[in-house]
C-alpha cells in the first residue's frame, strides 16, 4: 500500500511542480508602457473602414483629423490638423492646414492627402463609415487649403471632421499599397499591419481578437506630449476581470467598469466617471394597429409622469444621470431638467387615454447591458412603478439579436431601448422626430406631428451656431412634452486608472484619447 | 476506375483494420456534411438581421453600403446557392468571411483553436493524472476515511460552477496571493513567439525563448486548474467505480495470490482492465473541454474557441458560428475515432479479426 501512495504522491508532485514552474515566471518590466483593458469591438485598423469604438480609440492614437475636441467638451470642435471657416449659409467650409506637420515617415501633410483621405471614404461604398461623407464635396484650393461644400446648410460638418474614420492618411504611401478613392481600394491589408498617419503613435502589432500594441511615433510634431511610449490595448471582455487586473497592477486602465464596480475600488485607483452619450428610453408605439391603447398620446403622458426617475437612476451607478430628453447632457440643445414624477397628472392622463386595465407587454433585450445598466432590473422596477399608477405590465425579455428585429421594424407596442450617436453632434438625435427612423419605429408618422417635423427641419438647416442651439432645444423640448419616447437614464462611463495616471477625458466616439494619458 | 472498388474490397478482406478505417472515414465525411447542413440551417433560422447587426445603425441606414455589403458576401443569393457556395469554399479551405471581424473565418479559427487546445490538452493530462490517482486510491481504500475524502473532493469538483470558480481563483491566486499572473496568454510586455503550432509554450521553446515559455506556462495554470476541477471530479468517480469492479475479478485475485507487486498489479492488471470505460470518459471530457471553455475563456481573457463562438453567436456572425460548429464536429468525430482505435489497442477482445 505504501508503494501505491508513492505513485499517488508522484502524480501530485508532477502537477505541483508544473504549477510552481508557472508561478516562478518573473513579471516582465513595463517601464514607459501602459496596458489598457477593454472589451474589444475591433474589425480593422484601416480608419476609413472602421466604425466601432475600440477601432476609434486605436485610430485616434495613430491618426489625426482636420478638427478635434478639447478634452471631454464635445459641444464645439477645435482645430486639429487644420483650422476652419464657414460661409454665412453654412454650406462651404474652408480648412487651412497647420504649417510644418508631418506623417510618421517624415513626409509633409498637404491638401492632396486631405482630398485623397476624405474621397477614399466617400468612394468606398462598402465601408461602414461611408455615410459620414454623404453629400460632402471635397475640393483642393491650394497645397495647404481644402474646401468642403454641401448642397444644404450643414453645421454638423465640423463635428463630422473630428471622427477618426475621416482621419488624414499619407496618400502617397497608401496609394502605393493599393489605396484608391473608389470601391477598388485594396489598402486595408496594408493598413492592418502598418499605420500611415501623423498621430502620436504608430501601429506595432495587431490581433483583432486579443490585443493591439502601439509605439511612439518618433516623427510626431503635434501638440500632444506623450508619457507612455508603448501602449498595449487588450481584449478583456469581462468587466470583473478588468477590475481584478487593474487592482493587481496587471493593467493600468480599465475602460468598461460598471458604476457598482467602481464603487468598490480601493482609494489607490483613480476613477473618471461622467455621463455617457447613450440614452436609455421607453418606446410607446403610436400606431393603433401595433399598440392599441399605447397609441393614445395620453397613455404616453401617463407613463411619463407615473415614473419615479430617481428610483430608476439607483440602478445605474456612478456617472449616470436622469435623461433630460433624447439629447444627452454633453450635446448641443440638451435640456437642463428632466421630467418629475406627478401622479395626479399621470392619473388624469391615464383616464383620458381610455386605458381599461388591460395588460401591456414591455419588451426589452435582456442580454445587453448599456453602460452597466441591465435592462431586466430596470424593466422590473418600471413594472412596479406603473403598477402603482394603475398600469398592468407584462415583461417580455429576449436576446438582443432577436429583439432588435421587432424594434427596427416598428412592431413593438411598448419597449425599452437605447440610442447612441454615430458622431459627436446633436444631429444624431433628429431621427427621433416624427416620420424619421426612430420615430417610425414608434409608429410616429410625419403627419401625426408636423410641428415636430418643422422643429427638426429648423435644427437640421440652421446656419449659425446660436440659432442651432435654440432650434435643438426646441426640438428636444417638444419631444419631451409629447413624443412617444420617455427618456429614462443616461448611463455613466467609468474609466478607472492606476493612481499615477491622469489626463483621462471621455469622448462619446473614441472613448478616450490615449495620447492624453499622463504619468503624475 | 472499374477495378478500384474490387481492389479495395480485396485489400479490406485481407486487412479488416484498413476496411474499418475506410468505413469510419466515409461515415465521418457524411457526418461532417450533416453538420454543415444543420449549422447552416440553424444559423439562417435564427431570427434577427445579421446585416443590421454587422453594419450598425449609421451604416445600415446608408443604402449604398448595405447594397455593397450584400453583393460582396452573396447574401442576395437564394439559401441553397449560398450553401453550395459555402461547401465549394470549404473544399478550398475557405470558410467564408466573418461578419464580425471581417477576417477570413479560417484565419480567425487558426488563431483561436490552438489557444483552446493548449489549455484543454493540459487540463486533460492533469485531470487524467490526478483523476486516475485519486480514483485508484479511493477504490483501494474503499470505505476508509481517504475514500470518503476523495469522494467529497470529486463531488465538490463536479458541483462548483466553473464561472464562479474562475473568478474566485483569479481573485485569490492573482490578486490576493500574487502567485499567479494576470489574464491573457502572455504578459503585456512580451510578444507572442513565431507561430509554428499556435501553442505559445511549444512555439516559445522551439524558438528558444525561455522567458516567454515560463510566462506562457504561468498564464496557463489558472485556466487549466479551473477547467480541470470538473474533469478530475468526473474521472475520479469513474476510475473508482471501474477499479472496484476489476479488483473483484478472478484474474486480479490470481495475480495477487501469485505475489505480484503493487505497481505491477495496479498498472498491468487493474488499470488495464478498467481502462475501457475510463477511455470513453476521457474522450468525452476532452471534447467537452474543447467546446465548453466559453466562461473560463471570458474570465481569463483567453482568445480561444469559446470566446470566438460566444462573440460570433451574440453578433449574428453566421459564417463564424458555422465555422465553430464545423470545428467542434471535426473534434468530436476525431476523438471518437481515436477512442475506438484505442479500444483495440487496450483490449484484444475488441480487436477486429
Amino acid at each position: 500500500m505504501r508503494t501505491q501512495f508513492r505513485y499517488v504522491a508522484a502524480a501530485f508532485g508532477l502537477t505541483a511542480s508544473l504549477a510552481l514552474a508557472g508561478c516562478a515566471a518573473a513579471a516582465p518590466e513595463v517601464s514607459d508602457s501602459i496596458v489598457i483593458d477593454t472589451a474589444f469591438t475591433l474589425e480593422t485598423s484601416d480608419p476609413g473602414r472602421n466604425y466601432v469604438p475600440t477601432g476609434y480609440m486605436v485610430s485616434k492614437a495613430l491618426y489625426e483629423t482636420l478638427l478635434d475636441f478639447a478634452g471631454s467638451d464635445e459641444s464645439t470642435p477645435v482645430s486639429g490638423l487644420a483650422s476652419f471657416e464657414a460661409n454665412d449659409d453654412a454650406t462651404v467650409f474652408t480648412f487651412t492646414l497647420e504649417d510644418g506637420r508631418v506623417f510618421s515617415d517624415g513626409s509633409a501633410i498637404t491638401a492632396d492627402d486631405v482630398v485623397f483621405s476624405l474621397n477614399r471614404v466617400a468612394g468606398m461604398t462598402e465601408s461602414k463609415a461611408n455615410f459620414l461623407m454623404n453629400g460632402i464635396t471635397v475640393t483642393k484650393i491650394d497645397d495647404m487649403t481644402v474646401e468642403l461644400s454641401t448642397e444644404t446648410p450643414s453645421l454638423k460638418l465640423p463635428a463630422l471632421m473630428t471622427n477618426p474614420s475621416l482621419a488624414i492618411l499619407n496618400s502617397k504611401l497608401v496609394m502605393e499599397n493599393g489605396g484608391t478613392t473608389d470601391d477598388s481600394d485594396a489598402a486595408e491589408a496594408f493598413l492592418n499591419e502598418t499605420s500611415a498617419g501623423s498621430g502620436p503613435y504608430i501601429l506595432d502589432t495587431v490581433n483583432f481578437e486579443s490585443q493591439v500594441v502601439l509605439t511612439e511615433n518618433e516623427n510626431y510634431n503635434g501638440e500632444e506630449d506623450i508619457d507612455f511610449t508603448r501602449v498595449v490595448i487588450r481584449n478583456v471582455s469581462e468587466a470583473a476581470t478588468q477590475k481584478i487586473n487593474l487592482e493587481g497592477d496587471d493593467s493600468q486602465v480599465a475602460v468598461d467598469l460598471s458604476g457598482d464596480q467602481v464603487a468598490s475600488l480601493s482609494d489607490s485607483i483613480n476613477v473618471f466617471s461622467t455621463p455617457s452619450a447613450q440614452t436609455i428610453f421607453l418606446l410607446i408605439n403610436q400606431s393603433e394597429e401595433v399598440g392599441g391603447v399605447t397609441s393614445n398620446p395620453d397613455f404616453a403622458n401617463a407613463v411619463r409622469y407615473a415614473l419615479d426617475y430617481p428610483a430608476l437612476l439607483e440602478l445605474a451607478g456612478a456617472g449616470s444621470e436622469q435623461a433630460t430628453g433624447v439629447i444627452p447632457p454633453s450635446f448641443l440643445g440638451a435640456l437642463e431638467n428632466g421630467v418629475d414624477q406627478d401622479l395626479d397628472v399621470a392619473a388624469a392622463s391615464l383616464e383620458a387615454s381610455g386605458y381599461n386595465g388591460e395588460s401591456i407587454t414591455l419588451e426589452y433585450p435582456n442580454d445587453y447591458p448599456v453602460g452597466g445598466v441591465s435592462f431586466t432590473p430596470l424593466a422590473e422596477r418600471i413594472q412596479s412603478q406603473l403598477a402603482d399608477a394603475g398600469i398592468t405590465i407584462e415583461l417580455a425579455p429576449a436576446p438582443f439579436t432577436t429583439q432588435i428585429d421587432s424594434y427596427v421594424n416598428g412592431t413593438e407596442a411598448f419597449s425599452i431601448w437605447f440610442w447612441g450617436p454615430d458622431y459627436a453632434d446633436s444631429a444624431n438625435f433628429l431621427p427621433f422626430s416624427a416620420g424619421q427612423k426612430v420615430g417610425l419605429r414608434a409608429g410616429w408618422t410625419a403627419e401625426q406631428d408636423t410641428d415636430v417635423v418643422n422643429l427638426a427641419s429648423a435644427a437640421e438647416n440652421s446656419t449659425s451656431f446660436e440659432e442651432r442651439e435654440t432650434a435643438f432645444s426646441n426640438f428636444a423640448e417638444a419631444l419631451q412634452q409629447r413624443g412617444p419616447f420617455v427618456p429614462l437614464i443616461v448611463p455613466g462611463s467609468n474609466i478607472a486608472t492606476a493612481s499615477y495616471i491622469e489626463g483621462v477625458a471621455y469622448n462619446s466616439t473614441w472613448t478616450m484619447d490615449i495620447a492624453e494619458l499622463q504619468a503624475k | 476506375m472499374g477495378n478500384t472498388p474490387r481492389a479495395t474490397r480485396r485489400y479490406s478482406a485481407r486487412s479488416p483494420l484498413v476496411g474499418y478505417l475506410l468505413r469510419r472515414l466515409g461515415t465521418s465525411v457524411l457526418l461532417l456534411f450533416g453538420v454543415t447542413i444543420v449549422t447552416f440551417a440553424l444559423a439562417n433560422l435564427v431570427p434577427g438581421d445579421p446585416i443590421a447587426a454587422a453594419l450598425g445603425e449609421g451604416a445600415a441606414s446608408n443604402p449604398a453600403t448595405v447594397e455593397a455589403y450584400i453583393q460582396e458576401r452573396g447574401l442576395d443569393q437564394p439559401l441553397p446557392v449560398q450553401y453550395a457556395t459555402y461547401i465549394g469554399g470549404l473544399f478550398q479551405g475557405d470558410m467564408g468571411i466573418s461578419l464580425r471581424t471581417t477576417q477570413p473565418v479560417a484565419d480567425d479559427l487558426a488563431k483561436a483553436v490552438p489557444a483552446t487546445v493548449e489549455i484543454a490538452l493540459l487540463a486533460i493530462i492533469v485531470s487524467l493524472g490526478i483523476g486516475v490517482a485519486l480514483g485508484s486510491l479511493a477504490a483501494y481504500r474503499r470505505g476508509k476515511i481517504s475514500d470518503q475524502l476523495v469522494r467529497v473532493f470529486s463531488l465538490i469538483g463536479l458541483s462548483i460552477p466553473t464561472f464562479w470558480m474562475a473568478l474566485v481563483s483569479f481573485n485569490f491566486f492573482f490578486l490576493q496571493l500574487r502567485i499567479a499572473p494576470g489574464s491573457g496568454r502572455l504578459s503585456p510586455a512580451l510578444a507572442p513567439p513565431p507561430t509554428v503550432t499556435g501553442f505559445y509554450t511549444v512555439d516559445s521553446l522551439l524558438d528558444g525563448q525561455w522567458v516567454t515559455f515560463t510566462d506562457a506556462l504561468a498564464h496557463l495554470m489558472l485556466p487549466v486548474f479551473v477547467l480541470s476541477l470538473f474533469t478530475i471530479g468526473l474521472l475520479t468517480r469513474f476510475v473508482r467505480t471501474s477499479v472496484l469492479e476489476v479488483l473483484d475479478a478472478d484474474y486480479v485475485r490470481a495475480g495477487r495470490a501469485k505475489g505480484l507487486s503493487g505497481p505491477r498489479l495496479l498498472f498491468g492488471y487493474v488499470l488495464r482492465g478498467a481502462s475501457l470505460p475510463i477511455l470513453t470518459i476521457v474522450g468525452l471530457a476532452f471534447g467537452t473541454l474543447l467546446s465548453g471553455t466559453v466562461l473560463v475563456e471570458a474570465v481569463f481573457a483567453w482568445p480561444g474557441l469559446g470566446s470566438y463562438a460566444y462573440n460570433s453567436a451574440t453578433s449574428l456572425d453566421l459564417p463564424g458560428v458555422m465555422g465553430v460548429g464545423l470545428v467542434v464536429g471535426v473534434v468530436y468525430l476525431s476523438i471518437n475515432f481515436a477512442v475506438d482505435l484505442l479500444y483495440g489497442v487496450l483490449d484484444p477482445r475488441v480487436r477486429l479479426a
